[in-house]
């Protein structure tokens, strides 16, 4: 979106360095365990605005793919006794699969119909969650999910990931890295096409573009992207039960996105970071954090639709090159 | 066995007119607009709500409280064009709309859970203890007002759409807004009595689902999703189609019910609407518009 490539890595390098000081600069577990429900955030808003920014379906199906990740990965490991990355790797496809085939069910449709089927999808997962007792325990849940295995790397203590400190660098590093794939992605020929068959898919097709191929592909990076999300949350919470992934969860992943600034990446990162930390910070006024998400999703949609982007870019157009009285119309 | 099934037929058929009296409103927005209003399920909550309160607080007869739902079921439709709709529709985006009012729908839903509380409200309507038999099947009184009431409506709505100079106006607007404007039309003024009528019906059907429901503030979500449903179902935007899907999906329901368990009803009722979409996305009956599809 701006600056070169150049510029674009220092910020990367900015953030990898703002999450190496961030358990030193937040000793409290309290404020770490909130960092890392961030970080989780991050990669569930990136993920969906990929898929609703870049390839433009409207998914309200996130919450189901981050839930299949989660109980995929926990099952695998809690009742086969698969290891952790193993089993954080299949959850990661699992989710991938699911999203690729809710996408290959829904590839003749557009818009409102994409999202009424994929919030269908996200009952139907919701509802099985539930009611199958005899895999997921239903609503009793799952309990003691222990944390990722501690990492022995040669030559160095093995990294114990119950301290919550690594924990908070596995998860955020984790975060930063998808950041940089789907950036990567994004800036390639791929995301060009995406771009183009969100803008017009008749034209795209007349080019020789496979629409279909390349809605499903988009549809499945999302969801295997908060399916890894949903990994990380089973084993950092230690306990899972269906209502953490009831479709509220998509709205507020959705709320996350658009006041971030669907179609940047580093808009919904902004997003998910401020709508995460400021119902903490408003947690005085009792539980209102629902509706501080839903005002700020309708106000932003009616006065700001860039999002927090859009706000960076007039300021900064405010700011950089010419004093405002020497420029003529905003527009 | 046939004394069950036709007592579940009975109850699928009361669930599935007021299904139909909400699906209908999102037809009817869908049909002029194009676009979906998310927080319709909110105002079949807040309509259930106002009967609930008009009952209990003031001492107000069931019937009574049934008007008193329509028009605060108006009063919100209004609101919800007038904030969101309206401002929106110029910009021309098709997924905007949609987004704002889940917004909307959201701070609704979580507004009422800080008012009202997560304990769900015991709504009676005083038909319900009335039993009437005929044969080896009961129904209540409520039932009978239900399919009676519901009928009524559709009836009076199909009539309007048919017959009157604004139902007319109404679907010309639906099918060409322009060209409807150059006919000396106001599309704006037929828009928001779109938004009137519909949310009317949804607040309507939402006194009517109190006493079946649960009363809680997400009453209205648990219906709304079953509703999308059966608009996909019967065909985005066409009236007799989301009419028949209606009373299918409440049909189906009520044997789920008996059959598998209510659990499973969610799940039965979405596979089907996956299902549609795959094997016919433009809905039983198909409608002339295909850029959805």
């Amino acid at each position: 979106m701006q600056g070169g490539g150049s510029l674009r890595w220092w910020g990367i390098l900015a953030a990898a360095g703002v999450i190496a000081v961030l358990p030193l600069a937040f000793p409290d577990s309290y404020w770490r365990t909130n960092l890392i429900v961030c970080a989780i955030n991050v990669m569930l808003a990136i993920g969906l605005d990929f898929v609703l920014g870049f390839a433009g379906q409207l998914n309200l199906g996130h919450s189901a793919f981050y839930g299949i990740g989660a109980y995929v990965s926990t099952l695998l490991i809690m009742r086969l006794g698969v290891p952790f990355w193993a089993a954080f790797v299949i959850g990661v496809i699992a989710s991938g699969a699911a999203g690729m085939a809710l996408s290959l069910f829904a590839v003749r449709l557009r818009g409102h119909y994409l999202a009424i089927a994929s919030l269908g999808f996200a009952v139907i997962t919701y509802q099985i969650l539930l009611n199958w007792i005899s895999l997921t325990q239903g609503p009793l849940g799952i309990y003691a999910i222990a944390p990722p295995p501690p990492l022995a790397l040669p030559g160095l203590p093995a990294i114990d990931f119950g301290n919550l400190a690594n924990l908070l660098y596995l998860v955020a590093g984790f975060a930063l890295l998808t950041y940089v794939l789907l950036d990567q992605l994004v800036r390639s020929p791929v995301g060009e096409t995406l771009t183009a068959i969100r803008e017009d898919e008749i034209s795209a097709a007349s080019l020789g573009i496979d629409c279909r191929a390349w809605k499903v592909f988009a549809f499945g990076i999302g969801s295997g992207v908060a399916g890894a999300a949903g990994g990380f949350y089973a084993s950092f919470v230690g306990t899972l039960v269906p209502d953490a992934f009831f479709i509220t969860e998509s709205f507020t992943v959705l709320a996350m996105v658009i006041v971030g600034g669907m179609g940047t990446l580093s808009g919904p990162v902004a997003g998910a970071i401020l709508l995460t930390i400021l119902p903490e910070l408003l947690r005085g006024i009792g539980d209102l954090r629902l509706i501080v998400y839903g005002v700020t999703l309708t106000l932003v949609v009616l006065f700001m639709p860039g999002g927090i982007a859009q706000a960076a870019r007039l300021v900064r157009a405010r700011l950089g090159r010419s004093p405002p009285w020497a420029r003529g119309g905003d527009r | 066995m046939l004394t069950v099934a036709i007592q579940q037929g009975i109850n699928g058929i009361v669930v599935g007119s007021l299904y139909v009296l909400v699906a209908l409103g999102l037809t009817l927005i869908y049909g002029v607009l194009v676009q979906i209003n998310f927080a319709h399920a909110d105002i079949v909550t807040l309509g259930a709500f106002a009967a609930y309160f008009f009952m209990h607080g003031l001492d107000g007869g069931y019937l009574a409280s049934i008007g008193v739902a329509l028009l605060v079921g108006a009063a919100l439709g209004f609101l919800v064009n007038v904030a969101v709709f309206a401002p929106l529709r110029e910009r021309g985006n098709e997924l905007l709309p949609l987004i704002a009012t889940i917004g909307v729908s959201v701070m609704l839903e979580n507004l009422m859970l800080a008012w009202f509380g997560p304990i769900p409200y015991a709504f009676e309507s005083p038909y319900s203890g009335e039993v009437i038999r005929l044969g080896g099947t009961f129904f209540t009184v409520q039932s009978l007002l239900i399919i009676a009431m519901s009928a009524a409506t559709i009836g009076l709505l199909y009539a309007f759409m048919k017959f009157t100079f604004l139902g007319k106006a109404l679907r010309a607007v639906a099918q060409d807004r322009e060209t409807a404007g150059l006919m000396g039309i106001d599309p704006n003024w037929l828009i928001m009595l779109t938004f009137v009528i519909a949310s009317a019906l949804a607040g309507m059907g939402g006194a009517m689902l109190g006493p079946v429901l649960v009363l809680t503030p997400f009453a209205g979500a648990s219906v709304i999703v079953k509703a999308f449903a059966i608009v996909i179902i019967g065909g985005f935007g066409n009236v007799e189609g989301t009419i028949i899907a209606g009373l299918l999906v409440g049909l189906i329901e009520s044997f789920t019910t008996q059959i598998l368990g209510p659990g499973l009803i969610d799940i039965v009722v979405f596979a089907l609407l996956l299902l549609m979409l795959a094997v016919r996305p433009t809905g039983l009956i198909a409608e002339r518009r295909e850029e959805n599809v």
